[in-house]
């Protein structure tokens, strides 16, 4: 089959999405990573690396930078032009969702069965295919400039090309074992880039919290894979999902432990996916390591753990829905445990999160926190059977995110140069010229510059960023009526209140719960736009934060302009028909993404009735937060060294908020030092070397001693006698050999005795001597 | 197929202790000769191997390429040699790693004739087990292959290679004097050798048949099974069992740790599924009290021990600094897999001989599919860990990863290499130990519910030593203590990983190109 | 006619002096001489009882034949033994010819 048959057909044109970026990884890796080797003193291995003195150390040639671009670049685009493709053969097709692309090879052999991998492409894949690879490619012009100068650049693409990989893997994926394939590798690819400043204690720690963490979710939601695979004999989507009586048989079969409880077999395949998704999505109470992985190079990184690792999280538990909700109808008040564990869980993270972001001063911990509280709004979403609403503000959220981690890359990246920029001036002033330009990278006076309160004033050197981060942080706080949050925030309001309406418990927790936060969402994003771009700037460094002229600055502010754009019109593809005004502009017919998306699932759900409650509420709790947060610290900017007003308001509840409820230390103490010490001391040195090596050294011993004691016996009895012998024959002959002189004469005279004795005996025995006395 | 005139697994087996003597006639005084001489002919064996491998048709049913001359015709042993796809796997897997492993030995400076002969010689008993269908065969190779591996450990090992040498062969002799008597029983009371009629007749014993010296035949059976069960349980090493291994494997040299651990623990595993499971269907599944408490049998007591292997060896090895020992550590950890995909098997192979079907069949095709592709994997991936720690140890002449630090700074090929090898240790999806962890997991949840779920604590942890090792290592500043040293990878040793880094990838990727050699085996065994 | 026990009686005195010259004297020469003396002794012996018991029968003769030529070899060896262990040694006496003795 040559090339231009599977372009041409869209059942198999899905294999070739994440191809691209996977080739890229492998070209990279293994060709076009070249290293020279530079004094590690040089300017070229600057940045985030301590000085080694007298020591030469490999630095990415030019030519591999310029090559591992290229290469990735093409990779990328490749995997977005075919993205395109197939969803422009998506919206051709006719009632696409019951009809869908996919393919489907043996993969596995099973007995007289196969296990078959394969691709599928359904509604709700095609709205992912829209905003991954965009997402994704954006990710990459902007690193472009972010990256120009790191050691290990070639090193850093590779990456983020097997990470682009493994994500439209998981999209493109037709069963969750494909799918769990590529969570996995992005959880490779998110430790080794949360690491990637490898040299730093703060980056490695954070990398292996990353991986250990989600890993914890991770081998529970195998067991859940498992557990799915064995009852239902089949990983694929369509025949689990899209098979009501597949569904049926899950949901009546009682779980295979703790069954007894009424829990169904779906429902415990349920929990342990979604406790999968609470790692790789960071919910609460595994979602310590999101925030700490802030650590990787600034923007890049931490962009892809938002936009894309954490949204495979809850991409994951959209994708399975159907099997959450079997045996129940949130509609109708009946919550199975699955939906019960997503609302609890999604609201408690949402509001718990918002309450730390108030309180975190690092320009990137707020947005990490701020994403956790989004991801457990589409969490609670579905938790209430919001399921379109879910994957709405999955996407508009990534475009949002995506937008406000790059610009807070940005005024990092402005920081540092700022800070570059103040410490040659100093050096120039204090120093005489032999220290001159190479004290670049001597950290010696510790200056955060991810710190909030260091910044100030930045709209006027970096007004692009500014803008952008507006209209970012406006989105996410719901702006009325203008941004895309607020049209997928309102939904999920929306869905909440009418459960709430019939008296349902969940909706309404999981109302007050996204309310709250919703509140504390605006307030905090206010607050970090105020504390980073209005007044005067607080520090030297601030004053001098900028981007800087060329390619750098280039690549690193279009992104940011595309992605603002769609932050803002991303979310009138949503707009419920009955809506005042907007309605009728957007959606004169039907609103277009739940028309498209619902017939992801087999029952296409209900669209709600328009009211005008939840949408007071999303009015009221944006902008009160806005308000709030505008007349904190916007109207009245921060000085320098005047402190945050925050901290006198809250009193007491401050430090705790800041120190994020102690659960870093919390878990230390509970969890990890006392693994640490069971696996060393109790396992590895009581059990394996005192008690089973003790007993065998015991054995030994024993033996060893049974072993001299028979020994000795040896030496007493066995070669008493074994040695007595040859003794006695040397003493009877030692003794026996003074006969022996050699003196013929001897012997001959021993010869007449002996004749003589004899011839006495034969006459006593004979009897001649009697006669002859007798 | 025969080869120069004899047929091609007696040519497996007897070839390399053949190349052995060859090689230890070279002059010892030319190195290279030697060095170079060993590597041909052990190639040429692989060669052989992977040719075994391909010519195996797995839709025959029958073991194949099979040969038996009459040998020791009193006690109705033969040589009788054949394999069916287990076996085949396990041949390749040997042919792969013996060419590989003398590579990494050319680092050997002192008698190289004679280390040289050992590997091949250990070949030798490797591939003579793999391929014998006959008990006496099998018992004669299975102990053959301890003698090579004795010496290689106390001659050329590390610092404590005389008590590590010591311990391993008389835990590993401990184990085959049960094996002996266990054979002797077996053999001479169904009056034959031969494993595929005693797999007939031997089960099938009731009342007064073959009874052995007046005893009772439950005795009998009971007895033969502990013995071939402790012996083989020393060798895969199930819990608590495993004490040699971290010795052993840590005083090692890199050659002989990676075809300890990359096929020798094989065997044990090789012998459950080739003996015990089929000798003894009715023993797997008899009903054992203990302490009147919990009722059981032995499938579920193994299956426990292999738990307790799992996650006890990812916590032990968890708590290591000596990076050899936490690559052997590893071993435990992931042939516990092995070992409760057989506790599986075991459970449905007695089942459905007793009652004639199990529920559990399907369940048990995943779970002895998994465990013996569990059996392939780790050979790649802990015969590649060990050839990494035995790089930087012959680098740096230390096993303290407390002394290492910030190794990537100078030596980025080792530190990718390293993570590669790491991740497909760790069971990453996509390399080839997820696709086998899978299976087990599978086929071992809905018989082995609970232990399931506490295995999944050692996988956790596989996933903190993993890591560990890989901080210990590459992460952090760079230790200025090494600033002299050449640590990047030798171009010897990217040689000799690379095969291996590729059969993992293809094997994580395309798992078909070997699985179903073993599914239709298995499948068969199974009755499924 | 002289009875017999008086050859018996010559006889045995010359074994006797024989023997005795065997076991004292310190000359091998003397030693053979003695052991020649106890051969003719024999010999006085076998002829008188082959005289006096029977006549007509050959035996007796014969045997007293024999002795003489085994005396003779006897001689001739011996004392070729004796001359060269005297040229060796410059001594006749065989307790000092003791380099086998151990």
């Amino acid at each position: 089959m040559n090339l231009n048959d599977i372009l041409s057909n869209p059942d198999l044109l899905p294999w070739l999405i994440p191809v691209g970026p996977l080739l890229a990884f492998f070209i990279i890796m293994l060709a076009t990573n070249r290293a020279k080797m530079v004094p590690a003193t040089s300017h070229e291995y600057g940045g985030h690396h301590p000085d080694y003195d007298g020591m030469k150390v490999p630095v990415v040639t030019l030519q591999s930078r310029i090559l591992s671009v290229t290469v990735g670049m093409l990779g990328t685009l490749t995997a977005w032009v075919l993205s395109l493709i197939t969803v422009s053969n998506a919206f051709g097709a006719q009632h696409f969702g019951e009809e869908v692309f996919g393919d489907r090879l043996n993969w596995l052999a099973t007995g007289v069965g196969e296990f078959t991998m394969g691709v599928l492409v359904d509604p709700f894949t095609t709205v992912m295919l829209i905003m991954v690879p965009l997402a994704v490619t954006m990710i990459f012009i902007y690193s472009i400039g972010y990256m120009a100068h790191d050691p290990r650049q070639s090193r850093f693409f590779a990456l983020i090309s097997l990470f682009a990989g493994a994500m439209l893997t998981l999209v493109v994926a037709d069963n969750l074992l494909l799918m769990f394939v590529g969570w996995e590798v992005m959880g490779l690819c998110s430790y080794l880039l949360i690491g990637f400043w490898f040299e730093k204690e703060s980056a490695y720690k954070a990398a292996i919290k990353a991986f250990t963490t989600t890993r914890v979710a991770d081998v529970i939601m195998l067991l859940g894979i498992a557990y799915l695979y064995a009852s239902a004999g089949t990983l694929s989507f369509r025949d689990i999902l899209y098979n009501e009586a597949m569904l049926e048989h899950l949901a009546s079969t009682p779980a295979i432990i703790l069954g007894g409880w009424g829990l169904s077999a779906a429902g415990l395949i349920g929990v342990f996916l979604i406790i999968g998704t609470i790692g790789k999505s960071a919910q609460f109470p595994l979602h310590v390591w999101l925030p700490d992985a802030m650590e990787g190079p600034t923007p890049v990184s931490a962009m892809i753990h938002a936009a894309a690792m954490v949204s495979a999280g809850v991409y994951a538990i959209i994708r399975m829905y159907p099997l959450f909700e079997a045996g129940g109808n949130p509609h109708a008040g009946e919550f199975t445990t699955p939906l019960m564990l997503m609302a609890i869980v999604g609201g408690f993270t949402a509001l718990f999160s918002a309450t730390i972001a108030v309180a975190q001063n690092d320009v990137k911990r707020v947005l990490a926190y701020s994403t956790i509280s989004q991801l457990g709004f589409m969490m609670a979403a579905l938790g209430i059977g919001a399921y379109i609403a879910a994957a709405f503000h999955l996407i508009t959220h990534a475009f949002f995110k995506a937008l406000l981690f790059m610009a807070s890359g940005s005024v990092i990246h402005g920081m540092e140069h700022g800070e570059h920029h103040v410490h040659e001036h100093h050096a120039h002033d204090e120093h005489d010229e032999a220290h001159g330009h190479d004290d670049h990278h001597d950290h010696g006076h510790h200056f955060d510059p991810q710190d909030m309160m260091n910044m100030g004033g930045l709209r006027k050197t970096m007004p692009v960023t500014f803008w952008t981060f507006l209209l970012g942080g406006l989105s996410l706080s719901g702006f009325p009526l203008l941004t895309a949050g607020f049209w997928s925030k309102d939904e999920i309001l929306a869905d909440a209140w009418l459960g709430l309406t019939h008296g349902y418990g969940a909706p309404a927790f999981v109302f007050i719960m996204l309310c709250l936060a919703a509140f504390l969402t605006a307030f905090y994003t206010m607050r970090q736009l105020g504390l980073t771009f209005m007044g005067e700037p607080r520090t030297e460094e601030a004053a001098h934060a900028n981007l800087g002229q060329g390619i750098v600055s280039f690549t690193m502010t279009l992104p940011l302009i595309i992605l603002a754009f769609l932050a803002v019109v991303a979310g009138f593809a949503g707009v419920h028909p009955d809506f005042p005004l907007f309605g009728a502009i957007f959606s004169p017919e039907y609103n277009w993404f739940h028309h498209f998306v619902g017939p992801t699932l087999l029952h296409e759900p209900a669209s709600i009735d328009f009211s005008i409650v939840p949408v007071l509420f999303s009015f009221g709790v944006a902008l009160g937060g806005l308000g709030l947060g505008y007349w904190m610290y916007w109207r009245k900017p921060l000085e320098a060294g005047q402190p945050d007003p925050l901290v006198s308001i809250l009193g007491t509840v401050h430090p705790v908020l800041k120190n994020k409820y102690y659960l870093d230390e919390l878990y230390a103490t509970l969890f990890i030092q006392p693994s640490q010490w069971f696996s060393r001391v109790v396992v590895s040195d009581f059990m394996d070397n005192g008690i089973i090596d003790g007993v065998l050294h015991l054995i030994a011993r024993v033996f060893t001693w049974i072993g001299d004691l028979i020994k000795n016996l040896n030496v007493w009895l066995i070669d008493g006698v074994g040695d007595g012998i040859p003794e006695l024959v040397a003493i009877f002959g030692t003794w026996f050999r003074r006969i022996q002189t050699g003196r013929i004469q001897q012997y001959m005279l021993l010869v007449v005795i002996a004749m003589i004795v004899i011839a006495l005996i034969f006459a006593v025995s004979s009897g001649f001597l009697v006669q002859a006395a007798g | 197929m025969t080869i120069l005139g004899i047929d091609v697994l007696s040519f497996l087996v007897i070839a390399p202790a053949l190349s052995a003597l060859i090689v230890l006639l070279l002059p010892s005084s030319s190195k290279a000769i030697v060095r170079w001489a060993a590597l041909g002919l052990a190639v040429f064996i692989g060669a052989v191997a992977v040719v075994v491998f391909f010519g195996y048709d797995r839709t025959n049913p029958d073991y194949q390429f099979v040969v038996q001359v009459p040998w020791f015709e009193l006690l109705g042993a033969s040589w009788h040699v054949g394999i069916d796809g287990i076996s085949a796997t396990m041949v390749l897997l040997t042919g792969i790693l013996t060419p590989l492993a003398i590579l990494i030995s050319f680092e050997i400076e002192e008698r190289v004739n004679m280390h040289m002969a050992l590997l091949l010689f250990f070949e030798t008993g490797l591939l003579g087990v793999f391929v014998s269908m006959d008990l006496m065969i099998f018992f004669l190779f299975y102990e053959l292959s301890l003698v090579p591996m004795y010496f290689i450990i106390d001659q050329w090992g590390g610092p404590n290679r005389k008590y590590a040498a010591t311990k391993f062969m008389i835990y590993s002799i401990g184990g085959s004097l049960g094996m002996l008597l266990a054979t002797q029983l077996v053999g001479w009371t169904a009056g034959t050798f031969s494993i595929q009629e005693l797999s007939q007749i031997w089960p099938a014993f009731q009342g007064t048949q073959g009874v052995f010296l007046g005893i009772d035949i439950n005795t009998v059976k009971a007895l033969a099974f502990v013995g071939f069960f402790v012996a083989f349980c020393i060798k895969v090493p199930v819990w608590p069992f495993h004490t040699w291994l971290p010795d052993a494997h840590g005083e090692a040299p890199t050659a002989g740790s990676m075809l300890l651990a990359g096929v020798m623990l094989k065997l044990g595993a090789y012998g459950f599924l080739r003996l015990v499971i089929p000798l003894f269907p009715d023993v797997w599944i008899a009903q054992v009290d203990i302490l009147g408490v919990i009722q059981t049998n032995w499938a579920g007591i193994f299956a426990f021990m292999a738990m307790l292997g799992i996650v006890f060896g990812a916590l032990a090895a968890f708590g290591q600094t000596d990076i050899k020992r936490l690559v052997a550590y590893s071993s435990v950890n992931h042939m516990g897999f092995v070992a409760i995909g057989i506790a599986v098997a075991a459970l449905a192979y007695g089942q459905s001989y007793i009652n004639s079907g199990s529920e559990y069949t399907q369940d048990a095709i995943f779970a002895m599919n998994g465990a013996v592709l569990q059996m392939f994997n780790h050979g790649l991936s802990s015969a590649a860990m060990f050839l990494l720690a035995g790089g930087i140890y012959h680098k740096t002449h230390t096993r303290d990863m407390t002394q290492y630090g910030g190794f990537w700074v100078k030596a980025p090929i080792y530190g990718a290499i390293f993570i590669f090898t790491s991740m497909a240790s760790l069971g990453l999806p996509g390399l080839n130990g997820f696709v086998s962890e899978f299976l087990v997991v599978r086929g071992t949840w809905p018989v082995f519910t609970w232990l399931t779920v506490i295995s999944m604590l050692g996988l956790l942890f596989t996933g903190g030593y993993i890591l560990k090792g890989i901080r210990a290592v590459l992460h952090g500043p760079f230790n200025m203590r090494w600033r002299g040293y050449n640590l990047e990878i030798e171009l010897r040793e990217v040689v000799a990983i690379a095969p291996l880094l590729v059969l993992m990838l293809i094997t994580g990727v395309v798992p078909n190109w070997i699985l179903p050699v073993i599914n239709d085996t298995v499948t068969r065994l199974l009755g499924g | 006619m002289i009875p017999l026990w008086m050859y018996l009686l010559v006889a045995a005195a010359l074994f006797c002096m024989g023997a005795y010259a065997v076991l004292a004297r310190r000359n091998a020469v003397a030693i053979l001489m003695g052991v020649e003396l106890m051969l003719n002794a024999v010999n006085i012996n076998l002829v008188g009882f082959w005289r006096y018991q029977q006549p007509l029968n050959m035996a007796g003769q014969a045997f007293a034949a024999f002795v003489f030529v085994i005396a003779a070899a006897e001689a001739a060896v011996g004392l070729a033994i004796i001359i060269s262990v005297y040229r060796q040694r410059k001594s006749v006496i065989p307790d000092e010819a003791d380099t086998l003795k151990g």
